[in-house]
């Protein structure tokens, strides 16, 4: 009895021993961190499965972008390596991925994560360690106003975002609702969370004195049923809403706009960009929702409508080279796919202004100094730009209506608006 | 002399965690950490399934509460993170006895919808009262501990609980816990109190998941979401749970690093891998490990025991 006791202690040593000479194997490594003569290495967590994963086609864009890049012969000689991990938007799944990246795969930054609650809960940690956590894929305010201020224990300059954030974004919807109707009543579905609450502040202080027009205000919790968006949509119009805005992530955005139809209420509709990917109006219209005339923003570039921009036909051609299995849908306007071209165009940008000397300071100084007129994922006519007062790099912004019905697109009107932070 | 080659399987294996943080990396200090959380919630429902024959799915609703004590005490008073530990354990302790009481009416699968049901609720609480649970956006403690401290105070957790359930389930309480288990009816012709030790059992085990669900915070530097506590953690406590099999150290510890590393472990999964989920890998682990050894990894120490005997 005894004997097999110490078999199986035995046993577990070796293995252990095994895995710590591997992991020390592994751990020696000279200069920056992730970069050698032909290499950068670089990671980032996104939701690839669980709930979220309608946003895993930005890595497989950003992937590709790398590829691309690489295959011309890499960033002064250097391949870009991107480890992309699975964290199902998940905190406690984010933290030991991102610890995986750093103290394992020995990245030079953390690029491109995705989701406000990953990024709030690894900050510290990159922050402490002095590592990039860079362009991540939420629009918070956090990511720029924290630069300089103090938020959560210390300030954090190794963190920056790159999309308009989301209160600037609701600032304009204030601007072109009061400009459109002076007397408007306006009812507001809001993501029960920083996100939502985000979008609602920014568009109160764009209304200014007009904000007791908000006649109703209505949250959601994330995953809650059609049933429940419903019966708020119900009660915006029964507060005698006519100007409707959401706030949502794409599933109640949708749902929203479903429901909105059903009862046969048809005020002026306002979503925010997060949820104005044309694949997820095509879903929204195939289960009976009338689109016309809705109002969002963009500040990509778009595959379907502007398909003849050089940018377009880039991402075309890059699209159907590195990552075959997006071909059909970029080519039905996923958004997500020139987002994710744009961050990577962006990354490779800065590394060039780094220089060949890549270091951590390096590649912040360069993020952090950005003048970027020739981004050919984004807007035409729109710049990336950063400076020590800037730190919210994208502050542009194009309104877009959408027309067509069910197979219709959006359309931009009007002037770019910039200076909306 | 009976105690003999258990204390010796129980020396080994606390040198071998002790030297661990000597020869790991910082990554895999953190990694074994996270086992040792396992570890606390695994030998907790051990208890409640294990030895009382309850069944519960919503172990991860008491992790959330020991989690969330943890982080709301270090924000609001910059408590001492041990000592938010152990309030854990003790409002936890509280909540797994109220809870046990309706598990009093309850058996089988009813309870186990019941328990279930507590999985799915309990994380919705921070959003209903988000000013003071942080909503969505969670809540952050005001300082997170290093690798090597979170490793040493999981395992050393770990220690002491083990001794603790050891104590609890060697005399008489264990003895009732079995008897529970095996018939109540004949249990309570024997003089066995059903209600008490019904509902300390869940008591115990909740105190444990609190105390795992206290670390669980700290590893995900101190940052508590509802997202962290989803009902998948319920049902990976639970598999980790059947992966044990009944009351052997070695089997908790196959169980604790089964569910811990697993999700780590399974993104590098050629072919399957990150990108078509780690669930998937999960899932099938867990069929290969039910069909191989049903019994759970207790079951297949003593069966190679017997065979090497034989």
């Amino acid at each position: 009895m005894a004997v097999n006791r110490r078999k199986l202690g035995a046993l577990l040593c070796a293995l252990l021993i095994t895995a710590a000479v591997a992991g020390a194997a592994a751990a020696s490594h000279t200069g920056t961190p992730g970069v050698t003569s032909n290499k950068i290495v670089i990671g980032g967590t996104f939701p690839l499965t669980g709930p979220a994963s309608l946003y895993k086609t930005i890595p497989a864009a950003e992937q590709a972008y790398y590829a691309y890049v690489n295959a011309k012969g890499g960033v002064f000689h250097r391949k870009i390596v991107d480890n992309v991990l699975d964290d199902q938007y998940d905190p406690s799944q984010t933290v030991p991925q991102t610890q995986k990246l750093v103290e394992q795969d020995h990245v030079f930054a953390v690029v491109g994560s995705l989701g406000t609650a990953p990024i709030l809960s690894t900050w510290n940690y990159l922050n402490k360690l002095k590592i990039p956590q860079v362009l991540v894929a939420t629009g918070d305010a956090f990511w720029g106003n924290c630069v300089h201020h103090a938020c959560q224990g210390g300030t954090k300059p190794w963190t920056l975002g790159w999309q308009p954030d989301y209160p600037g974004e609701a600032k304009l919807y204030a601007k072109y609702i009061l400009q459109k109707n002076k007397n408007a009543k306006i009812g507001v579905i809001y993501q029960n969370d920083a996100y939502g609450k985000n979008y609602l502040a920014g568009l109160k202080t764009g209304l200014g004195s007009s904000a007791n027009q908000i006649v109703d205000a209505e949250s959601y919790n994330l995953g809650d049923s059609a049933q429940v968006i419903a019966a708020h949509v119900v009660a915006l119009r029964a507060h005698g809403a006519d100007t409707f805005v959401i706030f949502a992530t794409p599933t109640a955005t949708i749902q929203s706009l479903v429901a909105r139809t059903l009862i046969g209420w048809s005020p002026l509709t306002l979503v925010n960009n997060v949820s104005a990917n044309r694949v997820f109006e095509l879903l929204a219209a195939q289960n009976g929702a009338n689109l016309d005339g809705i109002i969002s923003t963009v500040y990509t570039a778009s595959s379907t409508t502007q398909p003849n921009l050089p940018g377009m036909k880039l991402a075309t051609s890059i699209i159907h080279k590195y990552a075959p299995s997006l071909d059909q849908s970029l080519a039905q306007g996923d958004g997500n796919i020139i987002y994710g071209l744009a961050v990577g165009w962006t990354f490779v940008d800065a590394l060039q202004h780094a220089g060949k000397n890549l270091t951590r300071a390096g590649l912040m100084q360069a993020l952090r100094n950005m003048k970027e007129t020739k981004n050919p994922f984004i807007y035409p006519g729109m710049t990336v730009e950063t400076s020590k007062k800037r730190t919210f790099p994208m502050e542009q912004l194009k309104l877009i209506k959408w027309s067509g019905g069910k197979t219709g697109d959006w359309h931009a009107f009007g002037k770019i608006f910039s200076g909306l932070h | 002399m009976r105690y003999l080659p258990a204390l010796g399987s129980l020396v080994a294996v606390g040198a071998v965690l002790a030297a661990l943080p000597f020869l790991l990396s910082a990554y895999h200090v953190a990694l074994a950490a996270q086992v040792g959380i396992f570890f606390i919630a695994v030998l907790g429902l051990n208890i409640l399934t294990g030895y009382t024959g309850q069944i519960s799915i919503g172990h991860g609703a008491f992790m959330a509460i020991g989690g969330y004590t943890t982080a709301v005490l270090s924000r609001d008073h910059h408590t001492n993170l041990v000592l938010t530990m152990i309030a854990a354990f003790a409002i936890c302790l509280v909540f797994g006895v109220l809870v046990g009481l309706p598990a009093l009416r309850l058996s089988g699968v009813y309870l186990a919808l019941a328990t279930f049901a507590l999985a799915i609720s309990v994380p919705q609480l921070p959003l209903k009262w988000s000013k003071f649970l942080g909503g969505r956006d969670g809540v952050q403690t005001a300082t997170t501990p290093s690798h090597v401290w979170l490793y040493a105070a999981a395992w050393t957790a770990s220690a002491i609980l083990f001794v603790l359930a050891w104590l609890i389930l060697r005399g008489r309480v264990g003895r009732a816990f079995r008897a529970v288990r095996d018939s109540e009816i004949a249990a309570v012709a024997s003089g066995v109190e059903l209600p008490l030790y019904k509902t300390l059992a869940f008591g115990i085990s909740a105190a444990y998941a609190g105390i795992a669900g206290s670390l669980f915070v700290l590893a995900t530097n101190g940052f508590a979401a509802p997202d962290e506590f989803g009902v998948v953690l319920s049902l990976e406590l639970l598999i980790g749970a059947a992966v044990a099999g009944l009351g052997s150290l070695w089997g908790i510890l196959a169980g604790a690093a089964f569910i811990g590393l697993l999700p780590t472990v399974s993104s590098s999964v050629p072919v399957i891998g990150s990108a078509h989920g780690q669930d998937v890998v999960f899932g099938a682990a867990v069929v290969l490990v039910m069909l191989l050894i049903p019994d759970g990894f207790a079951g297949l120490v003593a069966r190679v025991r017997r065979l090497a005997g034989a």
